[in-house]
């Protein structure tokens, strides 16, 4: 059964030089605009339980789509078709306002999907047991912090059950065990089998989590199929155009380097589970820039983390990459099917090392992350925690040295 | 065969959103009286006691210190009362729908919203409160009848107002000028329309000219409704046909204007 279904559907965005020329559009009916295309038309079917990822650039078309979908917006071109009632999570604090209370929007937002007010009633302990926001409710939104407006926005999104959920970039807003939480509630969702397309800047997010992606390009599908494959062809696409770095990870690694010594224990901090401490290691030396050779040294990554009682076992993983960010290996300790243990104080410790590093010569970054036990979500990670130089002996191009084996012999025909 | 189509749906494409959103017509309509009275001592009893003051301060300049007098079937004061406060109501429903778009914009501009909702809470909302002090008034000038017949008075009003709000409040969004212009035009209709004063007492050339004015008419019918004066034929069937010309336009653009007042706000 097809959920949603968009035949030949696009978008223009129109753009006039004066207010007023809307209205002579609208009384004439003769255009007095200049049109950008957002999304050009665009055939797609999603079949009912289907999770679907959007990936692309800035600019791609990917919150049109879900626009349109939501039917925020109307296609210019073509039809969309939706089956099914739909929770969209577009832009924060789009269908609130500002100006009415946590309650006045849960009760309005509620009679705006459809809900019987008398239904609403009954959800609405729990949409305030999942936003978390207590005593807030009664003061206008407009005093709440993006967290909290976030937080409102996604309870109420969720907790109406709608068949169809659009979530543009809302995995990462809120603060970490609200970010869990979220996340739990849409895997619950998937669980159900209810539609869900979500767009996301995080390839490896959308990999973990979707059936299906679609990467939109310049308003068109540039890609359309298996997770692994279409974010494959899209990180080449990337590399093509020089992949940018980063800028947050930039920033974070300056900002926030990991904590040499013990921080705060793990009920005080906000976040489920957090890294305490990580240190990077070349053949005993230990250091944020290590000198390594090739194929001889030893690369060892300790790390402390603690988590609480209250959550699963989390995963660790460990990224090498070149500065430009571009991964080169990787390993993780589900992947691994390595089981984090940890004590009583939700203290744990956990070892990762190389031997024999296999990376070539140059200069390369080790980042470091937390994750929770199905290795989707992040607690918390540390980033470019250490900076290797890599030199070799003899002429080796590329990035790693593979294990290989010659065989020779003479051509006798 | 159109044109009947068209006014056909702009009367019932309103009653048809008031009908299915009326959940959420409900909770913005709550949601209007609480924010008018919030923080205040006596909450929602001011909405009726303000316009009620009103009265008593007119009741007090007109006819005790001024004492007013002037020939006619009624009470100058009952006169002005019987249409002043419709009137009030009619300015405060207009007056908010130039800029009720705009009031609203973070409910419709980034989510799903029914937009065709907005423009009929201003009559609403006025209707509601004026329909209230306008029976008791009625009550206490004119008797029983008079009273009974007040709200229906109001609802007429209403319903006549609807096309005109559509028009505002879609205008209102892409001629900003607008907002700076019609709280002055109305107080000139206010002094263009027999309220403050009778008809006859208007020179005759000038009481020829208000067949062009068609607030003049529904005064005119709201008086000859409610207090028995000489109202003929034409003071209802001039506002109704500016109505039934005003409903199907009003609803037509207002449906094309949608995506636009979505993206200009």
């Amino acid at each position: 059964m097809t959920a949603i279904r968009l035949a030949g559907a696009g978008r223009t965005y129109a753009i006039y030089s004066h207010p007023f020329d809307r209205l002579l559009e609208i009384l004439t009916k003769r255009p007095r605009r200049r049109e950008i295309d957002a999304l050009r038309p665009t055939d797609l079917e999603v079949p009912k339980g289907q999770v679907l990822g959007l990936i692309g650039s800035n600019g791609a078309g990917k919150s049109t789509l879900l626009k349109l979908i939501a039917a925020t917006l109307s296609p210019s071109t073509g039809e969309v078709r939706v089956a099914g009632s739909v929770g969209a999570l577009l832009e924060l604090g789009g269908g609130f306002h500002p100006d009415m209370t946590g309650r006045d929007n849960v009760f309005l937002k509620g009679a705006i999907m459809g809900v019987p007010r008398e239904e609403m009633r009954s959800r609405y302990q729990e949409i305030t047991a999942f936003a978390g926001i207590g005593d807030f409710m009664d003061q206008p939104l407009k005093t709440y912090s993006s967290g909290m407006f976030m937080r409102l926005a996604f309870a109420v999104a969720t907790c109406v059950e709608p068949d169809i959920l659009l979530i543009d970039e809302a995995l990462s807003v809120g603060d970490g065990a609200f970010a869990r939480k979220s996340f739990d509630r849409i895997m619950q969702f998937k669980a159900a089998g209810r539609t869900i397309l979500f767009c996301s800047h995080s390839l490896y997010q959308v990999e973990a989590i979707c059936d299906r992606v679609v990467w939109l390009d310049r308003g068109a599908v540039r890609g359309d199929g298996e997770p692994a494959a279409v974010v494959a062809a899209y990180n080449d696409f990337l590399d093509g155009k020089s992949r940018p770095q980063e800028p947050v990870a930039a920033v974070e690694a300056v900002a926030a380097p990991p904590e040499p010594e013990a921080g705060p224990p793990p009920s005080s901090g906000r976040r489920p589970a957090r890294l305490h401490r990580v240190k990077i290691s070349a053949d005993g030396v230990v250091g944020p820039r290590l000198t390594l050779r090739t194929g001889e040294s030893d690369l060892e990554i300790q790390c402390e983390f603690v988590a609480d009682s209250s959550i699963a076992n989390p995963t660790l993983a460990a990224t090498i990459a070149r500065t430009d960010g571009q991964v080169v290996c990787s390993a993780g300790s589900r992947n691994d099917g390595v089981v984090l243990d940890r004590g009583a104080n939700g203290r744990g410790r956990v070892g990762l090392c190389f031997p024999r590093l296999a990376l070539l010569k140059g200069t390369y970054v080790v980042n470091v992350y937390l994750l929770c036990e199905h290795a989707i979500h992040c607690y918390d990670k540390a980033l470019m925690v250490a900076e290797l130089q890599v030199a070799q002996k003899g002429l080796e191009q590329g990035l790693v040295s593979l294990p290989r084996q010659w065989q020779v012999g003479p051509d006798d025909g | 065969m159109r044109l009947v189509t068209r006014t056909g749906q702009g009367l019932l494409g309103p009653l048809g959103v008031l009908w299915r959103e009326r959940d959420l017509l409900g909770v913005l309509f709550r949601r209007d009286m609480a924010v008018r009275t919030s923080g205040t001592l006596f909450g929602g009893l001011w909405m009726f006691v303000q316009p009620a003051l009103q009265v008593v301060a007119f009741w007090f300049l007109l006819d005790f210190v001024l004492r007013v007098r002037f020939p006619g079937a009624v009470p100058f004061l009952h006169y002005f009362l019987a249409g002043m406060i419709p009137w009030q109501m009619m300015a405060d429903a207009m007056n908010r729908s130039v800029y009720l778009m705009g009031e609203f914009a973070p409910l419709y501009a980034r989510a799903v919203f029914p937009l065709p909702l907005l423009p009929l809470l201003p009559p609403l909302v006025a209707g509601a409160i004026y329909g209230v002090v306008y029976t008791l008034v009625m009550l206490v000038l004119e008797g029983p009848a008079s009273a009974a017949a007040a709200p229906l008075v109001i609802v007429a009003l209403m319903l006549w107002l609807m096309p005109v709000c559509y028009l505002l409040s879609l205008v209102g969004v892409f001629v900003r000028d607008l907002a700076q212009a019609v709280p002055f035009l109305i107080t000139i209709v206010f002094y263009l329309t027999p309220i403050l004063y009778m008809p006859e007492m208007l020179p005759e050339r000038a009481q020829d000219w208000m067949i062009l004015n068609p607030f003049a008419d529904l005064m005119a019918s709201v008086h000859g409704v409610l207090q028995g004066t000489e109202a003929g034929l034409g003071n209802v069937l001039r506002p109704l046909a500016v109505w039934l010309v005003l409903l199907g336009p009003a609803w037509v653009l207002f449906h094309r204007a949608t995506p636009h007042i979505r993206e200009a706000l």
